[in-house]
């Protein structure tokens, strides 16, 4: 029992009860705002605990349990995979990836009908550097993932840009110390290549910045890659490797006997796996309070992004962003403009606390805001020429750092949670280390080996617009359909939207086909492409029109037949 | 690789007037167009009411370009259909080279000593005028809505806001109400209403549909599908006024919050575009900055009544079939006008090498007006009037004025001045 009051009344000025449980430190209570359950929640992160549950509500304020699917089957029931993967985000990809290179029985299970449905199709896409909090587990995974990425990118077919980063500084005090400060993380963390430039050498490389600009700090190793094609890439590799994909399979509870978990229970059925890996993002919190070993909570920080319009993508070419004294004390600090694989410019983002995990709604004034502080980054974007915004949260635990170890009281439960950013850039590396606890785990109950056969290159559906003429008019040439363009914005034809309706993980809604082939994320934002798409989902998959939706189960595209 | 003198691109009604104009020079012309079809956005708009001035009758969008079609194909005009352009370079020769894709011949290559632009224009989306909140399905542009309802005979929605009271709007408001959805309402961000006023009369005040002014659509809510939306009250300068949020429950939310030219193609080739009209600026032949490129119908810039469509195309042909004829040369003066009073006027630059006969100028107020005339002046001299009992920003006009012998100082000016000019 640690000291009741602990200091919170000073801060909060509220009863806090705090209490130890599973070594973690456990706070409850009810408060006024959730401010101060992410006050309260940062306070006891500063002891000693290895984690911090935090239990306090606010009044008038119900956090809802994640969204699940509404129907029951038995479709996995019975199941006894060696490994079973919770969570098809691109960590949970990724881990799969890796253990589909071994001779054992691999299951993974998404509650959504698609992989990639949250943090990882609604993010920046940022390789990142690894230039911030050394000593981390976030700094030394981020670092070796930033190393495995354009390998892992290329034998999976997705594209990926070693851009590089600058940041800029208008003052030259902040550029002292600023720069001192991010070069001297770059170097205790192995971040390669990190240094000053001067205004002329920035210039070379983006020469639309402020005049106010005194100097920068380059990052070269920065690259960016798009998040939900590497999901889906790392996903559909697995597969190919033997991997067994359910999506639209909850987990809704998990039964534990003996510190171990013996059977696990989801809206399909119950599957008996030996190790299970948790990779549930938002909800790895919820996951661990089913295996009674609950030792931290997620407090879900979100983010919005806007993107603008590819016409202004010629204006840079890197990553950007820039450091200022008013910047520092904007809520929206941290963000930057990032040039896509893809050619957009992007813009964020925001980071701010709300109770919700998965409301993606972004906000009028925070939008705005963002606009603001961002654009002037760069001469001659302005707001008309945002196509689309979006948001995302990053699961992020009190301590704020990942959490990769195999549990410490339950024998068969491995962690990969709290992978907020850059959880992304680190995917690689953090699925090497989960595939070690796992191998080594698996190989105390029996001999395992590697697959002789292992496939580890996958072709993609193919971009034409990005070949060569000579390329693209061949294949036309082979393929129709290949040439008959359908989303007139990023020129994507009718071929690749089939191809992407066949595809491995096959891509089931107008959202699933947007992630996979861009059809509907240019300027008209699928004005034009969306009802062509739809009457091609129905000649593909002979579903009725009725039945198509936009991302699953309720977001049905149309309500009714018309009377004539 | 086949070379022509004139290749239009859009088979809209645009283009297809453009087409038929040409075909009287006998020069060689072809029209490309991406869709399976031709005759452009009039396809799906089934009601009736266009055609009045040209044609003297009320024609369906469809009937409007069937009138023009048939002689297309009677002509036998080539049109590559299901074609799309993916690049256009200008060559050293002041030709132009033009990357055609289609399944047919895949990937392939046209010359053109001219271009018509005749590309229509697109609708701006939910993002472009920055509603918030979450974005679920059932969140349309009229356009969509009209395609899901008129060609797939699918209902977009069962009970909806429309944002917008544009012509398209106006029309889908009617057009839903009559295959059984519920309008709740057309919300507008301005005082005044966008559309025209018969439309306002025909397809809202006779289904008792209400139309609210000064109120727009903030927030969306619903993570699947739309469940509500956000309405408020914005000030005389259109900002947000808080406090006066009002949350209407519906299942779609279709927006009518205007169209901008298609003007990607234009861009890629340096046409020097007006930030007025977002489309090209052009001479009185319709020709852009880029010499042999010309710009017609919502390309150009975007008209209410398809009329003046065909019209500008007619001019945009005669341009380019002159062009390729005896490239004239050019002295350009710049049309100047009130921004104050005018929103646009088309066409920006005057070839002054070039005006033996009449000019059409369409231009738009810039606020609704009563009793104006419209002015226009060169130097010290008036040389033009028209008296207007109404003038508002949702219906264009047009005047015809011959400007040979008349410009002093090579200057031009359109201004608006109040009650009957003396
Ligand atoms: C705005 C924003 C910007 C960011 N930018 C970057 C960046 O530029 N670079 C970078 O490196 N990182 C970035 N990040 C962080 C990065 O997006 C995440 O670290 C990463 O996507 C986490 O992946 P994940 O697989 O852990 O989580 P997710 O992608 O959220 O996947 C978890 C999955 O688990 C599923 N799940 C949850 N509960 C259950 C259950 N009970 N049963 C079955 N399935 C379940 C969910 O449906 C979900 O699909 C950003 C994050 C945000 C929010
Ligand atoms: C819903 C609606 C209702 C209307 N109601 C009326 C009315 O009641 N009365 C009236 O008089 N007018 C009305 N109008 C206005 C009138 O119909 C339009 O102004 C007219 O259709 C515009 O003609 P256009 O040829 O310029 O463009 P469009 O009709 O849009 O044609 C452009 C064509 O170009 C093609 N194209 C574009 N880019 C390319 C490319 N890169 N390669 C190949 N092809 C390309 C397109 O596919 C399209 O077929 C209405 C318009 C709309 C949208």
């Amino acid at each position: 029992m640690i000291a009741k009051y602990y200091q919170f009344d000073i801060i909060i000025n509220k009863p806090i009860i705090c209490t130890e449980e599973n070594n973690a430190i456990k706070l409850e209570g009810e408060v006024s705002s959730w401010q101060e359950v992410i006050i309260a929640g940062k306070v006891a992160a500063k002891s000693k605990y290895r984690g911090v549950i935090n239990k306090i509500t606010v009044k008038g304020i119900t956090v809802p349990s994640f969204q699940r699917p509404n129907f029951t089957d038995n479709i996995i029931e019975g199941q006894r995979p060696d490994v079973l993967i919770i969570g098809g985000g691109v960590i949970g990809a990724a881990i799969a990836r890796a253990l589909s290179k071994w001779e054992i029985d691999l299951m993974l299970v998404e509650k959504e009908c698609d992989v990639a449905m949250h943090a990882s199709s609604r993010n920046d896409g940022m390789v990142h550097p690894g230039i911030t909090h050394p000593g981390s587990l976030k700094a030394k995974m981020n670092i070796r993932g930033n190393e495995m990425f354009e390998d892992l990118a290329k034998e999976l077919d997705v594209p990926f840009k070693r851009t590089g980063m600058f940041i800029l500084f208008n003052s030259w005090l902040e550029y002292l110390f600023g720069s001192t400060f991010i070069i001297r993380n770059a170097k205790k963390n192995g971040a390669k290549g990190v240094k000053r430039v001067k205004v002329k050498e920035i210039r070379k490389i983006i020469p639309n910045i402020p005049s106010d600009i005194v100097g920068g700090v380059t990052a070269p190793t920065t690259g960016v890659c798009p998040p939900y094609e590497m999901t889906t890439a790392l996903a559909e590799n697995a597969i190919m490797n033997g991997l067994k994909l359910s999506l639209e399979t909850a987990v809704i509870n998990l039964v534990e006997t003996n510190n171990e978990i013996t059977k696990v229970i989801t809206n399909r059925g119950t599957v008996y796996p030996k190790v299970v890996i948790n990779a549930a993002g938002l909800f790895a919190d919820e996951i661990a309070a089913m295996a009674n070993d609950q030792f931290f909570t997620i407090h879900p920080r979100k983010g919005e992004i806007a993107l603008l319009d590819k016409n202004k993508g010629d204006l840079l070419n890197t990553i950007v962003s820039q450091v200022s004294a008013n910047l520092l004390k904007s809520d929206t600090k941290g963000g930057a403009l990032v040039k896509t694989a893809e050619g957009n410019i992007l813009v964020g983002p925001t980071a701010f606390e709300q109770p919700y995990k998965e409301d993606y709604s972004t906000d009028y004034t925070n939008i705005n805001a963002l606009l603001e502080v961002k654009l002037p980054i760069i001469k001659g974007i302005e707001k008309g020429d945002v196509i689309t915004y979006l948001a995302g949260t990053r699961a992020a635990t009190y301590k704020e750092d990942f959490i990769i170890e195999k549990s410490k009281k339950i024998k068969n439960l491995i962690y990969a949670a709290g992978i907020q950013s850059p959880g992304y850039a680190s995917s690689p590396a953090i699925a090497e280390e989960i595939e070690r606890i796992t191998i080594q785990l698996l190989k105390e109950k029996r001999e395992i080996n590697k697959k002789k056969n292992f496939m580890s290159v996958r072709k993609g559906i193919p971009n034409l617009k990005l070949l060569s003429k000579q390329e693209r008019g061949e294949l036309i040439s082979k393929r129709r359909d290949y040439g008959h363009i359908v989303c007139r914005c990023e020129e994507i034809s009718k071929g690749e939207i089939i191809d992407a309706i066949h595809a491995t993980i096959p891509a089931l809604t107008l959202d699933a086909i947007k992630r996979r082939t861009r059809a509907g994320m240019g300027r008209c934002q699928g004005g034009f492409c969306t009802p062509l798409i739809a009457q091609i989902m129905v000649e593909e998959t002979g579903k009725n029109m009725l039945e198509l939706t936009k991302k699953g189960d309720g977001s049905n595209l149309v309500s009714k037949f018309t009377k004539s | 690789m086949e070379q022509f003198d004139i290749v239009i691109i859009g088979s809209g009604p645009a283009g297809l007037a453009a087409a038929l104009e040409i075909e009287q020079s006998g020069l060689k012309q072809i029209i490309i167009e991406r869709e399976n079809r031709a005759g452009g956005i009039l396809k799906q708009c089934i009601h009736d009411g266009f055609g009045l001035h040209r044609f003297k009758k009320r024609l369906t969008g469809p009937e409007y370009a069937e009138l023009f079609l048939k002689r297309v194909i009677e002509k036998k005009i080539p049109i590559y259909k299901n074609t799309f352009v993916t690049e256009i370079i200008e060559m050293e020769n002041k030709s132009y080279r033009l990357t055609l894709v289609n399944s047919e011949k895949s990937l392939f290559e046209i010359e053109a000593k001219a271009l018509i632009l005749a590309n229509g224009c697109r609708e701006r989306t939910a993002k472009q005028v920055f509603i918030q909140g979450t974005r679920p399905a059932g969140v349309y542009t009229a356009g969509t809505a009209q395609y899901f309802t008129n060609i797939l005979g699918y209902l977009p929605c069962k009970k909806c806001v429309i944002l917008g009271s544009g012509d398209i709007g106006l029309i889908m408001a009617r057009r839903l109400t009559l295959e059984g959805a519920k309008v709740v309402g057309v919300y507008e961000v301005k005082d005044t209403p966008s559309g025209l006023s018969r439309n306002i009369a025909q397809c809202l005040d006779d289904f008792d549909i209400p139309l609210y002014l000064s109120k727009t659509v903030t927030k969306i809510h619903g993570d699947k599908r739309v469940e509500a939306v956000t309405v408020q009250k914005v000030d005389l300068n259109l900002n947000q006024i808080p406090g006066t949020e009002e949350i209407i429950a519906c299942d779609g939310l279709i927006l009518s919050v205007g169209l901008v030219p298609e003007n990607e193609l234009a861009k890629s080739l340096g046409v020097e575009l007006d930030t007025h009209t977002k489309g090209p600026m052009v001479n009185q032949s319709l020709m852009t900055s880029k010499e042999g490129i010309f710009s017609c119908g919502n390309a150009l810039h975007v008209h209410d009544l398809v009329d003046f469509v065909s019209e500008s195309a007619e001019i945009a042909a005669k341009g380019g079939i002159r062009f390729v004829q005896n490239k004239g040369e050019e002295e350009l003066i710049h049309v100047e006008f009130d921004e104050k009073s005018f929103l646009y006027i088309v066409p920006q630059k005057i070839n002054l090498l070039d005006i033996e006969e009449n000019i059409h100028f369409y231009f738009r107020s810039k606020k609704v007006l009563k009793n104006v005339s419209v002015v226009i002046r060169t130097g010290d001299t008036i040389i033009f009037k028209k008296f207007y009992h109404n003038m508002k920003p949702p219906e264009m006009e047009t005047i015809s004025v011959n400007l040979k012998n008349v410009l002093q100082n090579k200057e031009i000016c359109f201004e608006l001045k109040e009650g009957v000019s003396t």
